[in-house]
């Protein structure tokens, strides 16, 4: 796996981005530098936001921060939620998936049926439509904790997508029950757990392992859209004064805050809601890269085997041709 | 009668989903808001029955607005842009499918690595790009090839098509790709080929027929993933749709009326797909 290099840069990207994050934090505090105007020979050249330039290499929001500052301190609450949901999902989905595929299999049509409805539920609506009364600020202020909000919101977003990945394992073991090995294990008398412990577990850890990856895609893009819906990981602080209301507000610096605040400054400030998408864009595709390093490392050899010996095959076939042509031409001769 | 079972099965669903909130919203406070729930439900399926009556506040007109017929043109457009951008993606990546089958080994595994990696563009950053390349594009040359977003009640088709259907027809050229790749492997293709046909031939009349079957139960999973990317399309174009309908009436009837309306056509089309395809295919077993 580690020699992969698909893997490798993979993982050192999303490295990268977490260690950073807490270096970040460690060196130069929970604040990004502020930079209210550029001063070029002692006169104010541009006010904010900055453009990108050397000093801010993405420029700056519209009070002064680094942008660059703000999404290396968000990284580490994106990250960390996006992999906790597809951790605490999968640990959900996968057992109940076995427990579906194995001990109640005589229901896994009517089942499945009912979680297909899920198919027509655009993912972005329902977790925005169900987060929203954990996430948006009620009038009088949170009555929950910062933490406890994220961890409200990785458990729902968690369990949304939890019947379809069920099914997806039932279905899959379902297949694998039908196998001869696993009739033969039956009939030596292994049990139900046994089978699914020693069988089906070792056969799917890769799909699985996929699967993973792949929530953890997906969970990027949720957080994204429901940043849009300026619904922020970890709660948005909403402005009711009825005069001077300031947008809605992201209370860490996490990444679809950034983006979901700054979307309406696109024309005038690209950088501004551009470099968080880039980022969420950089993340996912540091996971697709971790996914194809370890398939690949999985089964490279079964790859090259299959290519070897066809194209071994085709040469000697050929060299067999020829030697026959010889022969041939030789007697002709004679 | 299965199909309805299915049909009812579905709507159940999504009429348990439309009430979830008020349990979250009970969690908040640790407890367990059972008869809350219960009670939203029958709200909603009794609000639910004189159909002509359901009104909704749209907050552009700043006025309430019955479903028909004022709702329904939102989402009858909506729909326009979903299915237009689902042709266009199923039709764009079979054409590219079936060039990229004419390719050699080598270069058929590099598109499917590039295909795989292009995969995990987020769609904000497609539509970004796009109106960021029009505006860009109108200061160079004083040609707006589309507009970028909507005014009043305008309608705009082919920059949300468009971005609506890049990231699909990636998905569904990848799939594609599989399958025909898995199909080339079948026994009758090697005996059509032996039989002389050439390779376009089999690709298009043989293969095509087979693979196209795969192809139509993958571009479910397909759609799920377009419904999302709708979404956000309605809220960046500010287009008048059903989406952005929906986010200003977030409460369970709304919630039911919005999935409803592509739980329908949606369902129809692929029971008839799934009905279709499977009568052929037992067809072919027959003989």
């Amino acid at each position: 796996m580690w020699k992969q290099p698909y893997f490798v840069i993979g993982f050192s990207i999303l490295a990268f981005f977490l260690i950073g994050s807490f270096v970040y934090e460690w060196i130069w505090g929970d604040v990004p530098r502020q930079t209210l105007y550029l001063m070029e020979n002692g006169r104010a050249v541009e006010g904010t936001p900055i453009s990108p330039n050397w000093q801010n290499p993405l420029g700056t929001d519209q009070y002064g921060y680094d942008l660059l500052g703000k999404l290396m301190l968000g990284a580490k609450y994106t990250i960390l939620a996006a992999l906790a949901v597809a951790a605490l999902r999968m640990l959900i989905a996968v057992p109940l998936g076995y427990i579906l595929g194995t001990y109640l299999d005589k229901h896994r049509k009517w089942i499945s049926s009912l979680a297909d409805s899920m198919h027509y539920i655009p993912l972005t609506l329902f977790a925005a439509y169900v987060l929203r009364p954990v996430l948006w600020m009620p009038p009088e202020g949170f009555t929950s904790t910062i933490w406890e909000r994220i961890g409200m919101q990785v458990i729902i977003m968690a369990l949304l997508t939890v019947p379809i990945v069920a099914i997806l394992v039932a279905n899959e073991a379902a297949l694998l029950r039908d196998k001869e090995y696993i009739l033969a294990a039956k009939t030596l008398g292994a049990g139900r757990l046994r089978i699914i412990r020693k069988h089906l577990y070792p056969q799917m850890r890769e799909k699985i392992a996929v699967l993973y990856g792949q929530q953890v895609m997906e969970t990027f893009i949720v957080f994204a859209h429901l940043g849009l819906l300026s619904l922020f990981l970890g709660g948005t602080k909403v402005s009711y004064d009825p005069l001077f209301a300031d947008p809605p507000m992201s209370i860490s610096y996490e990444w679809a805050g950034l983006f979901g605040s700054t979307f309406r400054y696109l024309q005038g400030a690209p950088w501004l809601p551009l470099a968080p998408v880039l980022f969420i864009g950089l993340a996912i595709f540091a996971v697709s890269m971790m996914m194809e390093g370890y398939l690949r490392s999985k089964n490279p050899k079964v790859k090259r085997n299959k290519k070897a010996t066809a194209e071994d095959s085709v040469v000697e076939w050929n060299r067999e041709q020829l030697r026959e042509q010889m022969v041939r031409i030789k007697q002709n001769k004679q | 009668m299965r199909f309805l079972l299915k049909f009812l099965i579905g709507i159940a669903g999504i009429v348990l989903a439309g009430s979830l909130p008020v349990l979250i919203a009970g969690w908040l406070n640790a407890e367990w808001r059972w008869k809350d729930y219960f009670d939203s439900i029958r709200i909603t399926l009794e609000e639910l029955w004189p159909l002509g009556e359901i009104a909704f506040f749209n907050y552009r007109a700043q006025q309430s607005m019955p479903l028909f017929p004022n709702i329904f043109e939102y989402i009858i457009y909506s729909l326009q842009i979903l299915f237009l951008a689902l042709l266009a993606a199923v039709v764009v990546s079979l054409v590219l499918t079936v060039i990229t089958m004419l390719l050699s080994e080598r270069a058929r595994e590099r598109v499917k690595v590039s295909l795989y990696f292009l995969e995990s563009v987020p769609d904000l950053l497609i539509i970004m790009l796009a109106q960021l390349a029009v505006v860009l594009f109108f200061k160079q040359t004083g040609i707006l090839i589309s507009k970028i977003a909507v005014v009043g009640d305008d309608r705009i088709y082919m920059l949300p098509v468009l971005c609506l259907a890049i990231l699909p027809t990636i998905q569904l050229y990848r799939l594609s790709m599989l399958t025909f790749q898995e199909e080339e492997r079948q026994m009758y293709v090697d005996l059509a080929r032996a039989l002389g046909f050439s390779k376009v031939y089999i690709i298009l009349v043989h293969m095509f027929r087979n693979a196209i079957i795969s192809v139509f139960f993958q571009s479910k999973k397909t759609m799920w993933f377009m419904l999302s990317n709708l979404f956000v399309l309605e809220l960046m174009f500010n287009l008048p749709g059903m989406m952005l309908f929906l986010s200003d009436n977030m409460h369970p009837l709304g919630f039911l009326v919005a999935v409803c309306s592509f739980f329908l056509p949606m369902f129809f089309l692929y029971s008839f797909g799934e009905w279709y395809f499977v009568r052929r295919m037992r067809g072919k077993e027959a003989v």
